[in-house]
């Protein structure tokens, strides 16, 4: 169903009236729930995603109370909501969902200083109440927010998003074959796309699913950096004005 | 039903005594002491948060409780079943007796609703789906939900087509006090706000629906004309928890004030058909109040270290116990609730300008404002 790609060359604009390189609207809120020690409420289009960050603190189960001597354990948890598809569904993607927790962890593991924080646990769980392409971007962006309302130390925002390589994989003509930066959900179903999540200028986390070609990886990344960079500055504007007004 | 771990609070016996006590004051003094004993708690609520969903709604206390809830719903084909009036049609067709019928008769789905078409599901974070206290709460929220009977006709499409309603009820915060009236609270509102796709086929057609969401009918449909009150002829019921300490009465109690009542009700109502005003009770339920499970306090006459004498037996221990209940070391409340008191209750919920009115019709006010 190669939808989007017979229509991009025509007018250069996507399913959605964008440019190539143009984000989604991206809305975010921090410290939205009273009970929690971080939270966040991050919408990149139609991508709702709420976070809550506790701990650190001693962790609940006997022993993994920290993880390995000295450092903080970062734990993740993702909940789909049943409503949040198209179709309703109970327990969406066990196996989608684990792989996203083990890549937050991983990822945040390396960009929060744990070592100031030996034996205990940071929690982070997840709810995603509407998808629409970019999840996992989503919940990467969400998760640096909450933690930054925590109050945990960190040395950069970690910001993501997804990009894709307009033209299909068989077709040859490189001339229209633009990249295209952060999907919504059709795009996600037809283009092969990227998931890039960066710590100023450093790649740090990188996924890619499908398929794609060897010599339009380089230009993907760079439209992807460029992206992160201005969800960071989006992000980074949200929590200064959180700041100024409640500081 | 049993208590939940999670509402557990860890007070000492000194504490919970000095709680009660303030309590038990006439009027009681509240933990947070700008409130009354009918006050709730405040909170921030929202509706239509969710794009993909027919009705949603999103509620934070000002304790950080907070709970959001999806209504989806989904054309599901129906199991035929017969009817005495379909089975009657039928025999008189194949005597040769072809006889019309009104149109009008056929088509509201008066008794033809199942209880299977509306599914709930409660997830609280810390919970797995099949624990005690999420399955108790679903139950008891589509209890209610059901009782009237008006809902579940309303998801009637025609003979062979139905809509299913799912509405997932999700706790965002831990659980930090008995999320019960909340969840429902929640609920009500998501409800209030749900709406479905206008039906364009006919009868026994293959459902065909306006793509125009701006023609979409409400769930609980609405009052035509009449200006500015445009209120709902039918709405969702709302579970209400009061709580009795003595002879006082509090409603929406939080966590530490449970961990001292008495008797715990929670009362699901909802507006009144006979009249605008007040409201009629659909189910009162009692649950166990996390202060049976808290330690007692032992008195100094039976601590040997200040000079007491400990008892010597497990029985002596009971009966000197019972002998001190008034002495002000706590005891965890034993036994139920006087019948007078849950009359007296119940009043307080129903009457014109009611709890339950008060909180329907505050809920309501967030729609139309």
């Amino acid at each position: 169903m190669p939808l989007d790609t017979s229509i991009y060359p025509l007018a250069l604009l996507r399913l959605d009236g964008r440019r190539w390189n143009e984000l989604r609207r991206i809305h975010a809120q921090v410290s939205v729930q009273a009970a929690a020690d971080g939270s966040s409420y991050l919408e990149m289009g139609n991508t709702r995603v709420i976070c809550v960050v506790l701990g650190p603190a001693e962790g609940k189960d006997k022993g993994q109370r920290g993880a390995r001597e000295g450092e903080a354990k970062v734990g993740v948890e993702i909940a789909v909501a049943g409503f949040s598809g198209m179709e309703r569904r109970r327990r969406v993607g066990n196996k989608r969902t684990s792989e996203m927790q083990h890549c937050l962890s991983t990822a945040f593991s390396s960009l929060l200083f744990t070592h100031l924080y030996p034996h205990s646990t940071i929690s982070i769980s997840i709810h995603i109440l509407s998808q629409d392409g970019s999840l996992l971007a989503a919940c990467l962006n969400a998760a640096t927010l909450a933690l930054i309302d925590a109050g945990i130390p960190m040395s950069d925002y970690l910001t993501a998003c997804t990009v894709a390589s307009s033209a299909s994989s068989s077709s040859s003509d490189t001339a229209t074959s633009d990249p295209l930066l952060d999907l919504n959900g059709l795009e996600e179903q037809e283009l092969p796309f990227l998931t890039i999540g960066a710590v100023g200028e450093k790649v740090s986390v990188l996924m890619l699913e499908t398929r794609v070609r060897m010599e339009r990886v380089e230009g993907m990344l760079a439209v992807g950096v460029e992206g992160c960079k201005r969800v960071r500055a989006i992000l980074d504007g949200v929590v200064r004005t959180y700041e100024k007004k409640f500081g | 039903m049993p208590p939940s771990q999670a509402a557990l609070v860890s007070l000492s016996p000194a504490e919970l005594s000095y709680l009660r006590s303030t309590l038990l004051q006439v009027p009681p003094i509240r933990l947070d002491h700008t409130k009354g004993p009918k006050d709730f708690r405040s909170m921030r609520a929202e509706y239509d948060v969710l794009p993909g969903a027919n009705g949603s709604a999103r509620i934070a206390l000002e304790d950080g409780l907070e709970a959001l809830v999806g209504v989806k719903a989904e054309v599901e084909k129906s199991q035929w079943r017969p009817t005495p009036a379909g089975r009657a049609s039928r025999l008189s067709v194949a005597a040769g007796d072809v006889e019309m019928k009104d149109g009008d008769e056929e088509d509201d789905g008066q008794g033809k609703g199942q209880v299977s078409w509306v599914e709930m599901s409660v997830e609280i974070p810390g919970f797995r789906d099949d624990d005690a206290l999420p399955v108790f709460l679903a139950s008891m929220l589509t209890e209610s939900l059901l009782s009237s009977g008006e809902l579940k006709d309303r998801l009637y499409i025609n003979s062979r087509f139905h809509w299913k309603l799912y509405i997932d009820i999700l706790l965002l915060s831990p659980a930090l006090s008995y999320p019960l009236a909340l969840l429902s609270m929640t609920t009500h509102l998501a409800l209030l706000t749900s709406r479905l796709p206008a039906l364009k086929s006919e009868k026994d057609e293959d459902p065909l629906f306006d793509d125009d969401w701006d023609a979409s009918v409400p769930l609980y449909p609405k009052e035509k004309g009449k200006g500015t009150g445009s209120k709902p002829v039918d709405r969702p019921p709302v579970i209400v928890l009061a709580m009795a300490i003595g002879q006082n009465i509090i409603f929406d109690p939080c966590k530490e004030e449970l961990a001292v009542a008495d008797a715990v009700l929670a009362i699901a109502c909802s507006s009144s058909k006979t009249s605008s005003t007040g409201s009629r009770i659909i189910s009162i339920r009692t649950i166990d109040p996390p202060s049976h499970l808290t330690p007692p306090g032992v008195p100094n006459s039976m601590n040997s270290a200040t000079g007491g004498v400990a008892p010597a037996s497990s029985a002596d221990a009971l009966t000197q116990r019972e002998l001190l209940a008034t002495s002000g070391v706590w005891t965890p409340p034993r036994g139920g609730m006087k019948r007078g008191l849950i009359g007296q209750v119940v009043k307080m919920v129903v009457e014109t300008g009611g709890v339950a009115e008060e909180v329907i019709d505050a809920l309501q006010a967030i729609e139309v404002g």
